[in-house]
């Protein structure tokens, strides 16, 4: 497979901008006519995939549109209603499919996301506050000078930052994303272990059409697609959850049951996640955290639960073994090649480190944004399957761990050897640790599309 | 009627042969039904009750006179009937993805069989040739075939511990329940309400 165009691909598709800070305008489109021209100034504004020569640019922006936000484009009908059918729902209507009920329930959510007025995720990273700022301001500058579009809110978030560097780390402490997939033709420095698994154990990256629209798959066909196909090409659809943690619950639990178990507080937080918080998989070093490991590219996704099948050293139900299993349920992993998908996102409010006092009820928690070809064979399946249901891995209706929506119910199994340091456990009562705030499913268009969408120029088929 | 009972699916679809072609298929079943390991793939699929094909031979179906007027029948049709845990979309992707091969010898003699692989003509060929379920007995709904292998070996183990447990010291207890938990540590997942399907 040859290079994509890179430079009709939303940068934010093909890779992890690294960049510290971050704002997400969500807009809300008052004139069809008005929103176009916003789109077509944006347009020049937009990051795309093109390589960055000259070093990292101070500041990216990436543009993604909801179902009523493409409606309010006065996309034709028969355009809008090709588009798969979970994005032509939306997140709040699939509450029930994904497991957000009760404590995750959509009347629980932030207001913003209550009813149906967000048309548009408007995405700003940049490497420092101010150049967040400078390049905010020129955003809000572009929706007043048009009259395009109203930001309903803007959600801040950012890397935390330990010891005056930026880190990857989320509010629990654990060091976070390492799972990213790669894809054929999207040109990053591939990693053993993010991949697909073959048969002689190395590993490959995933067909584009994972990842993109308009390429084959790994079931060697293209994705379901809205029509025309040039407004689907080269976009992918990113399913937006804003996961509030509550870290004073999670401490207390780890504590209480810390205090219960034989391998001690550091190793039972491992348990849960699958990596020791420094990021360390527990399949490579089970015994303690090693930092060498943790930070060596060929190494730190470069495992397989094959020789773990009871789950001994990573427990069975482990977040990281629960959402990429790789190749936990036989067929050298290819059960779960089209269940992938390509994490962005950053955490927002106070870190409080370990020690410090922490609150449920702080604002504090991760923006988890997903991108993927499909979002109900990718996320929901993911979300579904995986993290609210257990049967794939053997574990009937028990939830992931930490992400589970658990209300107060549930059990998670740390299964263990005969040794004193490695026992049997099991939690049980488990609160929700995370909870859902809102969000939403977009369409997030190459920069063709954008050009369409803005000239209007998007004929039905 | 319904194909869904709790935590499991039934699925049945039935196929036309040309009857030349149905001679080639019972070899091949003989094959399969003799070579165990070539029904390993389909074995391991944990999510599968069970799977069966079964040919049914134009000039064997019932006749009952008394009125019946006699058919001349132009196909063999073939049966398939199986029991699955999860969506419909969830079990055709994985045969696809994993049993193409193998799939694509048993139905290759069916006509306007698509093949396996890729997997939207072949989720378009099933879904056309599937007849619903009009009476579905379950007696485990809340349970997967998972849940019912975990719950023998809980109780295989548990009711060792049992015996052992009369005739025990209390050390001797604590070493037997040690291994007890590490016998069934990876069986204990909850029962319940299946996901809703999509």
């Amino acid at each position: 497979m040859s290079k994509l165009n890179e430079t009709d691909i939303q940068g934010f598709v093909l890779r992890g901008y690294n960049l510290p800070v971050a704002r997400y305008f969500f807009l809300h489109f008052e004139d069809a006519a008005r929103a176009r021209m916003l789109i077509g100034r944006l347009l020049h504004h937009v990051t795309t995939g093109q390589l960055w020569d000259g070093g990292k640019p101070e500041s990216t922006v990436n543009i993604a549109f909801t179902q009523q936000g493409l409606a309010a484009l006065e996309l034709p009908d028969a355009t809008l209603l090709s588009f798969p059918v979970e994005f032509q729902q939306g997140m709040k209507k699939r509450a029930g499919i994904l497991g957000d009920t009760g404590l995750n329930s959509p009347e629980r959510w932030d207001e913003l996301w209550r009813d149906d007025r967000v048309h548009a995720w408007l995405g700003i990273n940049a490497q420092s506050p101010a150049a967040l700022d400078h390049r905010c301001a020129a955003m809000v500058e572009l929706l007043e000078e048009t009259g395009g579009a109203v930001a309903l809110a803007a959600q801040e978030a950012a890397a935390v930052v330990i010891d005056g560097k930026p880190t990857t780390r989320e509010h629990f402490g654990f060091t976070d994303g390492f799972g990213n997939p790669d894809y054929l033709g999207v040109g990053r420095s591939s990693q053993p272990g993010q991949g697909k698994l073959l048969p002689n154990g190395s590993w490959a990256p995933l067909a584009t059409g994972e990842l993109l629209l308009g390429y084959a798959d790994e079931a060697g066909e293209l994705p379901v697609a809205p029509m025309p196909h040039i407004l689907a090409s080269n976009g992918t659809f990113m399913v937006y959850r804003k996961l509030h943690q509550n870290l004073a619950t999670f401490r207390a639990y780890l504590d209480e049951h810390a205090a219960l178990y034989g391998g001690g507080k550091e190793k039972l937080a491992a348990k849960f996640i699958g990596r020791w918080r420094d990021g360390t998989p527990l399949e490579l070093s089970p015994d303690n955290p090693d930092s060498s490991i943790a930070q060596d590219p060929n190494r730190s996704t470069n495992f397989t639960y094959g020789a773990d099948p009871e789950g001994m050293r990573c427990p069975i139900g482990a977040h990281v073994r629960r959402v990429h299993p790789r190749d936990a349920f036989g067929f050298n992993g290819k059960l779960i090649d089209r269940r992938r998908i390509t994490r962005r996102g950053l955490p927002y409010g106070p870190f409080a480190a370990e020690g410090e006092p922490a609150s449920d009820t702080e604002e504090r928690g991760v923006i988890f944004m997903a991108l993927n070809a499909s979002i109900s064979r990718q996320f929901e399946f993911v979300q579904q399957q995986w993290i609210e249901y257990g049967n794939d891995p053997h574990l009937g209706n028990d939830k992931d761990m930490l992400m589970g929506n658990h209300g107060g119910r549930g059990k998670f199994v740390v299964q263990g050897d005969a040794s004193a340091a490695n026992p049997p456990f099991i939690c049980s009562k488990l609160p929700n640790f995370v909870e859902l705030r809102g969000g939403d499913y977009f369409f997030l268009p190459s920069i063709t599309a954008l050009g369409m969408l803005a000239m209007g120029l998007v004929d039905p088929r | 009627m319904s194909n869904i009972n709790g935590k499991i699916y039934a699925l049945n679809a039935i196929t036309p042969m040309k009857p030349w072609k149905t001679l080639v298929l019972r070899g091949f079943f003989f094959l399969l039904g003799h070579i165990k390991p070539l029904q390993q793939d389909l074995i391991n699929l944990s999510f599968i009750e069970f799977a069966r094909w079964v040919v049914l031979p134009r000039r064997q179906f019932p006749f009952l006179g008394n009125g019946q007027v006699k058919e001349e029948l132009q196909y063999d049709y073939l049966l398939f009937f199986s029991n699955f845990n999860g969506t419909w979309n969830q079990y055709i992707d994985a045969f696809s993805a994993v049993l193409s091969k193998g799939l694509n010898l048993v139905w290759r003699w069916s006509e306007k069989f698509p093949g396996a692989v890729p997997v939207t003509p072949f989720k378009e060929y099933i879904a056309r040739v599937q007849f619903d379920t009009d009476y579905y007995y379950t007696a485990y709904p809340h349970a997967a075939a998972n849940d019912l292998k975990s719950a023998h070996i809980v109780q295989a183990s548990l009711d060792s511990l049992s015996q052992r447990a009369q005739a025990c010291t209390p050390e001797q207890f604590a070493d037997a329940y040690l291994r007890f938990v590490l016998e069934v540590q990876a069986h204990l997942g909850e029962t319940g309400e299946a996901p809703i399907v999509f």
